[in-house]
């Protein structure tokens, strides 16, 4: 069976169901009041402001992505052991479970660009087009975060085996990536000497799918007026083939997570 | 067609399937019987791929059910105790999936469901159809295709009297065209009407096989051969059945009370 077949059924399942509506208003909703909160401190609507917006919206992006991508993929995880009867068709469990990555994908990634489109559109419509790279450059960084996060949240799901377990380890994935990163980093910068600490940083950096995001998104705007002293230190610490190192990284942290879940669920007993 | 060599399923330091050999033809009908965790689901369900067994080997159409288990698949029919599917699944996209998954029309996958009554529910979600429905539009799936294998796991679970005729139809015609059916059940009377041979599974382990009037003669007990439908089933199918007819069905003495 193709993976096209797959595909269709898991995404056919979720856009009949109301969540993907919810997220995509959610995240319109809350894209705007971004937007107008960035253009309005800009005092007056100019490129500054709309670059202001879009890092505004980068955070936005780490925070939320993350968590709704981590507790989506470990409740599909889960229930990948109630599939007995999918399960028992001629097709190999990694297919199926590469097919419902991929349609949490396409849908939640649409149900994203949706809700920045929105605020895209209101920022093209105030600030002008001429910093549209910079936003299709958000949106790219979103999508690369969303695939690797639901990669992990699916892997947490399929280990997890029962939907409470899952949820309850996708919370926890989220705090470590969003918080626990950080302190991390905080205390790293406190115990070790000021010349040895960039080494450490970005491999906290590569390690973190979400600071990856946070650090490519701000490398790809070139936001140097904005992200001022915070660009020059990742410039510093990333070289010049940071973004690409960046990018990699996100894409080894989907590639990882989902081959492990694919093991897993191959193995396992339903 | 199934052939099952010395097959075993443990969990920790429990047997659920003791050493099993087993093998059935194509155009048989063998029943699993035997109480509950005796180990017929487990069977099953090592042949349906749902769970990887301990030791032993365990073949399908001459396949190995477990390394080669798509292979092995791409000819049985398996139908679950449980459902298996999520219940938001909408039935014409299952229908959809399955159809692909056998290599066959969408609309040879529809019309199987049509024949069971259920055309009119092609939109709707599993959630939305009765227990009965589920099991038997389940079934007319599983049965898609040219499927020369067929399990099932009390199938007649949840049916009323009618489903549980389409199931009994449904294997007579897999016995038809060649198919080896395994099936567990609790029901005898459908064991005894259907089954070629019958496998007593007891704590994990087969106690007896053989056909009914081996089994029969093995327990003492004096039979005639012919399998006879429970007194209240019967009376139970006369009723539904004069209930169908024209006029009202005359009720028994008391029950306006």
């Amino acid at each position: 069976m193709t993976i096209r077949a797959l595909l269709r059924f898991e995404l056919a399942t979720m856009a009949r169901g109301r969540t993907l509506t919810a997220v995509a208003a959610g995240f319109a909703l809350a894209s705007l009041v971004v937007a107008l909160a960035g253009l309005s401190a800009g005092g007056v609507v100019t490129v500054q402001g709309f670059a202001r917006t879009s890092l505004s919206l980068l955070q936005l992006v780490v925070w939320t992505v993350p968590m709704l991508a981590l507790l989506t993929g470990a409740v599909a995880g889960a229930d990948t052991h109630d599939v007995e009867f999918l399960v028992a068709l001629p097709v190999s469990r990694p297919r199926l479970l590469v097919a419902r990555w991929l349609a949490h994908v396409v849908a939640l990634g649409g149900a994203l660009l949706a809700g920045l489109g929105v605020a895209g559109l209101l920022l093209a419509a105030l600030a002008g087009t001429g910093d549209a790279a910079r936003y299709l450059a958000l949106v790219g960084v979103a999508a690369l975060l969303l695939a690797a996060t639901l990669a992990l949240g699916l892997w947490i799901g399929v280990a997890a085996r029962n939907r409470l377990r899952a949820v309850a380890g996708a919370a926890l994935a989220w705090l470590l990536l969003v918080i626990g990163a950080d302190l991390i980093a905080i205390t790293l910068l406190a115990v070790l000497p000021a010349g040895q600490a960039g080494w450490g940083l970005s491999l906290l950096l590569l390690a973190d799918p979400v600071d990856s995001a946070r650090a490519l998104g701000i490398a790809l705007f070139q936001a140097t007026t904005i992200a001022g002293p915070t660009e020059a230190a990742l410039r510093r610490v990333l070289g010049g083939a940071g973004v690409w190192l960046l990018a990699a990284g996100l894409v080894a942290w989907t590639i990882a997570p989902l081959a492990l879940a694919a093991r897993r669920f191959a193995r396992s007993d339903l | 067609m199934i052939a099952l060599r010395g097959l075993t399923k443990r969990y920790g330091d429990r047997v659920a399937l003791a050493p099993l050999d087993l093998d059935v033809r194509a155009g048989e009908v063998v029943a699993l019987v035997g109480p509950n965790g005796a180990g017929k689901s487990t069977t099953l369900r090592i042949l349906a791929g749902i769970i990887h067994p301990s030791g032993g080997s365990a073949e399908v159409g001459g396949r190995d059910a477990v390394r080669d288990g798509v292979a092995a698949r791409r000819r049985v029919g398996y139908l679950s105790q449980k459902l298996g599917v999520p219940q938001a699944t909408v039935l014409g996209d299952l229908a959809d999936l399955v159809a692909a998954a056998r290599g066959v029309a969408t609309q040879m996958a529809e019309d199987a469901l049509t024949a069971t009554g259920l055309g009119d529910r092609l939109g709707a979600t599993l959630a939305e159809l009765s227990g009965g429905q589920r099991q038997r539009a389940l079934l007319a799936l599983a049965t898609l295709g040219e499927v020369d294998t067929l399990l099932l796991d009390e199938p007649g679970i949840s049916l009323d009297a009618e489903g549980a005729e389409d199931v009994r139809a449904a294997i007579r015609a897999a016995r038809a065209r060649g198919a080896a059916v395994l099936f567990a059940s609790h029901d005898l009377y459908d064991v005894a009407l259907l089954a070629d041979r019958l496998v007593v599974l007891v704590d994990a382990r087969v106690v007896a096989r053989g056909t009914l009037a081996e089994l029969a003669a093995a327990a003492g007990v004096r039979w005639n051969g012919e399998p006879v439908e429970p007194p209240v089933e019967r009376i139970y199918r006369v009723l539904v059945e004069r209930g169908r007819g024209p006029g009202v069905l005359r009720m028994v003495q008391g029950d306006a009370a």
